[in-house]
């Protein structure tokens, strides 16, 4: 079987939807200029890509019109390159690698972009024209339950205190402040229309000014926006190549894909997803969670990924070790292909040897990767 | 005359920040500059800041917050070279006469020929501040007072120095008037000018009085409010807002500049417990209380009331006096009262009244001045002079002498008549001379009062009226108590629109009060539903529905003119006119949700027209209506006429206007303008969602239920909301549905809602206590 890797990572500023620097950048054009910084990054040959897959949660207005084949007029790309759009929610970027991988192991192809992309800001969550089906909301009413409720069905599932939950914050907001101050996104980030930096990160968070927010989706709950994802903006983009290809073009891969694997779980539990998915994805690589030295765990909510966390027997200091979604932010269809792109190039910087990139993702799925240091 | 453009303003205090918001909001470019200060690295950062409390502050000094565009913050060391774009200069700097004369001479450095410098002092003479600077800024320069807060208070009073051009006066004038709203008094060069003058001299006085009678503040407010035709917040609620420690200040100033035998002079005194709040820090609500503060000690927010005797803070007990019930019109009954809150009463308002007709002729010419300057600086309904010709000067005199109150001789030369006549159906008012002259208006003001003095109404009933406004024009006026609607207002409507069909060219709707309307009538349907009268409530309901929609294909141009509250019904009317000429002052939504029921004369089909059909909204069956639901399941209310207009009850084409004054002249000529080729409106259909959008709505709902932003009921009335604007059961986005369908649906949820128990608690709840029941 032919092996894909992961021969270059790319992403843009992420910032916080409405209020942040990203606000006015049409999400065609963000994603074209990160999938035009990857190519200049990784010196390819255009006309060598196959296809330029996107992911995006809500793939309309101006992330509609098949928002991957405009990225490939918009970063200038040759023709030949195909695009297709691709959505499995929060997992679409990371859908679309395993889709790349796939293709590559299938002969189709030997190069593939796959970028995510989500403007919060300008694309509403549910999109413009929510039509949700009344006969599976009154049948399954769970099968629609918004995503804050699922965290916090899960914080009451799995005992999650309110503390641990603004613990684990708090840690992702430290660490993910840390790696800024020392440069260390320097070179994930593409600077798009003079924007270089993050700016969801609060490096000021304390666990005494977390105590302080109101419950954001349950008065009675423990989940508030300090323990939750931040609606933001960005993309992202990686490369992913046959090993074949890397070699005969001198291109450095960071990692090599193992095993994938998707999932699905009740919907009201969806940030379970995590644990089915990897579990597949570990036995299709003939590992254990043990072997897996750095993980890229999506924080869509402090408890579902501390549950995670526990379910799977991770070693915490293992996840997320420049920070995760809370502090970061979650573009929707953006966050696997980051999350994939950051396990690889943490092998590399880290000296280590295996890498999970796994996420929850809406409805009830589990979506995981699993890549080798090269 | 100086055509003003571009403002400036120097001093980005309250007063400044909010003037400057206040030009912006007429969408006029406005510069605000303040001081550099020291150890800053941005040297506008004073100017930049107050910008942003304005779109903090409560109440809005901008009608909408994208106005605060308009202002360009600045600094007086770098940017002075920009007054040379600036028509008007109005500095609003600290009250020190030095201070204020050096920045004169540096802004007649840059500013431009002909341009208008003006002070917003509040005490300082003109005289001083000129003394000095050049001939050509002496001619240049005026005092323009604005009340705080700018955008609300519609009092500016304009002083004309020896040597100011009338054509300055003439241009601030017409700026403050069309653009600002503002009504201009024009008063002569004395300390405080008008409004202060008199305003701090009576609350000076309740001040003193209260400590001499040993009267409660709770006591001194109950009859110096609503008895006295005076804000509900009373007098001592009133020094809470305005700042306790301004007081010593403004007194000090006016008691330098003013006479030793002037009333004010005479009754100042030292007041310990006064310096001893503001030492305290109790200046009122921007510290830590005045009169009245706020105890959390205990975990609630307990009101307390200070004890003027002992200062300590008590809580509040409502007042229990026979005078404090005594209405507005009964004035004199009020004063004429023996017990405590009357003796008060009787006290603060006699020498207040009397202070007031000595200040004519030394502060203005005319009592008309004074009445309008106290009814829009201090918000009384009526004007110092209105209040005598209540009392009856005769009796005031002999109150003044029984009470050894000096009588001015204003009084002596009224006595015998009232200061306001009615003489040949024209308003008259006395002059310092004994005789009666006319009351004329600005040019271009009418008002509904002056029209119904001269004529008859065409047709009338107990909620309504029709007047003849003259070039074929009438006016249909609501006349019930809060000009709330009823079937009355709906039969008279129906019938006015055949009068203006076969007499007439157009029609206004409009009236003179401060509140357009505050919708249905809910007393009389409440009063049906507790007697189980539904086939009358049904008859209110289709009734409305009835005439807003003739209303809305009457052959003939249809204007709406609010001001102040259109809600509910007082809504829906807008929402079905041609077009709306709206006071910047409207208050408008559709709140019935909060009374437990849904908009039912045709605001959620009017609401979903217009979303629906929103050419700058996304496409597909979604958008406009979750747009309507927003609005309708949570009673949106604008909080400006421009707001309206974001929430589509005003559209494109329709108009504000800022001057109260002139809200029905606009209103007229807008209809003048509609006449010619005037196309009777074509209905429009509608593809709803259907269920999916119910599921959508009520996914949106159910989270607002848990996390606390919404109650059980609010969730059940918001799906009877939803039911509407989805287009029922059957509706599908491939499938049309006309006007009719969506009234049908409407009358139909209305019923239904309405006979909910908890509907008819919350109309219960906010029929006896005005506040709105979450249950």
């Amino acid at each position: 079987m032919r092996h894909a890797v992961i021969a270059g990572y790319a992403r843009s500023p992420f910032h916080l939807a409405h209020k942040g620097q990203m606000t006015k950048i049409r999400p065609d054009d963000m994603v074209a200029q990160v999938v035009k910084g990857l190519l200049e990054r990784t010196a390819i040959k255009g006309e060598d890509i196959e296809d330029l897959i996107c992911g995006c949660a809500f793939p309309e207005g101006e992330q509609g019109f098949n928002i991957a084949r405009l990225a490939v007029f918009l970063s200038g790309l040759p023709n030949s390159v195909g695009g297709s759009t691709i959505n499995r929610w929060c997992g679409s970027s990371m859908q679309a690698v395993h889709i790349a991988a796939g293709n590559i192991a299938l002969g189709a192809g030997d190069a593939f972009i796959c970028a995510g992309i989500e403007s919060m800001s300008r694309i509403p969550m549910m999109g413009f024209n929510p039509m949700p089906n009344p006969k599976l909301f009154s049948d399954n009413p769970n099968s629609l339950m918004g995503m804050g409720d699922t965290a916090e069905v899960v914080a009451k599932k799995y005992a999650i205190s309110r503390e641990e939950q603004e613990a684990f914050a708090v840690n992702s907001q430290q660490k993910a402040s840390k790696a800024r101050d020392n440069g260390l996104f320097a070179d994930e980030i593409v600077t798009i229309d003079g924007v270089s930096e993050d700016g969801c990160i609060r490096a000021d968070t304390t666990a005494v000014g977390l105590s302080t927010l109101k419950p954001a989706f349950d008065v009675a709950g423990t989940v508030t926006a300090g323990t939750s994802s931040p609606l933001t903006d960005g993309a992202s983009a990686v490369l992913v190549c046959s090993e074949e290809y890397a070699q005969q073009n001198s291109i450095k891969p960071l990692a090599r894909i193992i095993a994938v694997a998707t999932s699905g779980c009740a919907p009201e539990i969806m940030g379970m997803g995590p644990v089915g998915a990897t579990k597949k994805a570990l036995k299709r690589a003939g590992l254990t969670i043990d072997d897996i030295d750095i993980i890229e765990l999506n924080e869509a909510f402090s408890s579902q990924a501390i549950a995670c966390i526990r379910e799977l027997g991770i070693d915490p200091s293992k996840v997320n070790i420049d920070g995760g979604a809370i502090a970061l932010g979650h573009p929707l269809g953006a966050t696997g292909a980051r999350i994939v792109g950051k396990v690889a190039s943490l092998l590399q910087r880290e000296g280590k040897r295996y890498g999970l990139a796994t996420q929850c993702v809406g409805g009830g799925q589990g979506i995981a990767t699993i890549v080798e240091v090269i | 005359m100086t055509a003003i453009n571009k403002v400036c303003v120097i001093g980005a205090g309250v007063m400044g920040a909010s003037i400057a918001a206040h030009v912006a909001n007429a969408g006029h470019q406005v510069l605000l500059l303040d001081i550099v200060p020291k150890d800053s690295d941005d040297r506008s950062i004073v100017a930049k800041t107050a910008i942003e409390k304005l779109l903090k502050a409560n109440p809005a000094p901008l009608t909408h917050k994208r106005n605060a565009k308009l202002i360009r913050p600045l600094n007086i060391e770098d940017n002075l070279d920009q007054l040379a774009q600036c028509d008007w200069i109005i500095e609003a700097i600290v009250e020190r006469l030095d201070i204020k004369q050096a920045l004169y001479q540096q802004i007649d450095q840059h500013r431009k020929h002909g341009s208008i410098v003006s002070s917003n002092t509040s005490t300082i003479p003109l005289n001083s501040l000129v003394k000095g600077m050049s001939p050509e800024f002496c001619e240049d320069f005026c005092i323009t007072h604005f009340f705080n807060p700018p955008r609300y208070m519609r009092l500016l009073e304009v002083v004309k120095g020896d040597k100011t051009k009338n054509s300055v006066i003439d241009s601030v004038s017409e700026f403050a008037d069309y653009k600002l709203g503002k009504s201009i008094v024009h008063c002569k060069d004395e300390p405080g000018f008008i409004a202060n003058r008199l305003g701090v001299y009576w609350i000076y006085c309740a001040l003193v009085e209260a400590i001499d009678a040993g009267i409660s503040i709770e006591e001194a407010d109950a009859v110096l409010s609503k008895p006295c035709g005076v804000p509900k917040t009373g007098v001592f609620g009133l020094m809470d807002l305005v700042g306790l420690d301004l007081m010593p200040n403004i007194l000090d100033s006016m008691v330098s500049l003013l006479d030793s035998n002037d009333p004010f002079v005479k009754i100042r005194r030292e007041l310990p417990l006064l310096e001893k709040m503001i030492a305290q820090g109790y200046t009122g609500r921007k510290g830590k209380g005045g009169f009245y503060r706020i105890n959390k000690d205990s975990g609630n927010k307990v009101k307390e009331a200070i004890n003027l005797l002992t200062s300590e803070y008590n809580p509040v007990v409502k007042a229990d006096l026979d005078s404090a019930k005594i209405s507005i019109n009964k004035f004199k009954q009020l004063l004429e009262n023996k017990d405590k809150g009357g003796i008060y009463a009787l006290k603060v308002m006699s020498k207040t009244l009397a202070y007031a007709a000595m200040l004519v002729p030394q502060a203005a010419d005319e009592i008309t001045a004074i009445d309008e300057a106290m009814r829009l600086g201090y918000n009384w309904k009526f004007g110092p002079f209105e209040l005598i010709d209540k009392l009856g000067i005769d009796w005031f005199i002999a109150t003044l002498i029984a009470n050894d109150i000096d009588v001015p001789e204003l009084l002596y030369t009224a006595k015998g008549q009232p200061f306001y006549q009615e003489h040949n159906q024209q308003l008259q008012y006395l002059t310092t001379s004994g005789e009666y002259t006319n009351f004329k208006r600005p040019d271009g003001i009418v008002m509904l009062a002056d029209i119904k003095r001269v004529s008859s109404a065409i047709i009338k009933n107990n909620s309504a009226a029709l007047w003849d406004i003259g070039d074929g024009v009438v006016c249909f006026e609501f006349t019930s108590k809060m000009n709330s609607l009823d079937t009355d207002t709906m039969q008279l409507l129906q019938q006015s629109i055949k009068e203006v069909k076969n007499n007439h060219k157009a029609m206004v709707i409009y009236n003179d009060s401060n509140n357009f309307s505050a919708g249905a009538n809910l007393g009389l349907a409440m009063f049906a539903a507790n007697i189980a009268a539904w086939p009358e409530i049904a008859k209110l309901v289709s009734s409305g529905q009835q005439a807003y929609k003739a209303l809305k294909y009457s052959p003939f141009p249809v204007v709406c003119a609010p001001s102040g509250m259109a809600l509910g019904g007082g809504c829906e009317i807008l929402l079905h006119s041609d077009a709306v000429q709206a006071h910047v002052e409207t208050y408008t939504g559709l709140v019935e949700v909060g009374v437990g029921i849904v908009p039912g004369w045709g605001g959620c089909k009017e609401m979903l027209a217009r979303w629906t059909n929103n050419p700058k909204h996304p496409k597909g069956p979604m958008p406009g209506t979750a747009k309507a639901f927003e609005l309708i399941s949570t009673a949106a209310v604008s909080k400006s006429a421009e707001e309206a207009r974001s929430n589509m009850v005003l559209r494109d084409n329709d108009q504000i206007t800022m001057n109260r004054y002139r809200l029905l002249a606009d209103a007229k000529a807008k209809a003048l303008s509609l006449v010619d080729d005037y196309q009777i409106p074509q209905e429009p259909t509608f593809n709803l969602p259907g269920p999916s959008a119910k599921v959508a709505f009520a996914m949106a709902v159910d989270g607002f239920v848990r996390n606390g932003k919404a109650t059980k009921h609010d969730r059940v009335v918001s799906m009877a909301v939803a039911e509407i604007l989805s287009g029922g059961p059957k509706a599908d986005p491939t499938v049309s549905q006309s006007e009719d369908d969506i009234l049908e649906l409407e009358r139909k949820t209305f019923m239904k809602i309405m006979r909910h128990p908890d509907s008819i608690d919350r109309l219960e709840h906010i029929l006896l206590t005005s506040k709105p029941l979450r249950n």
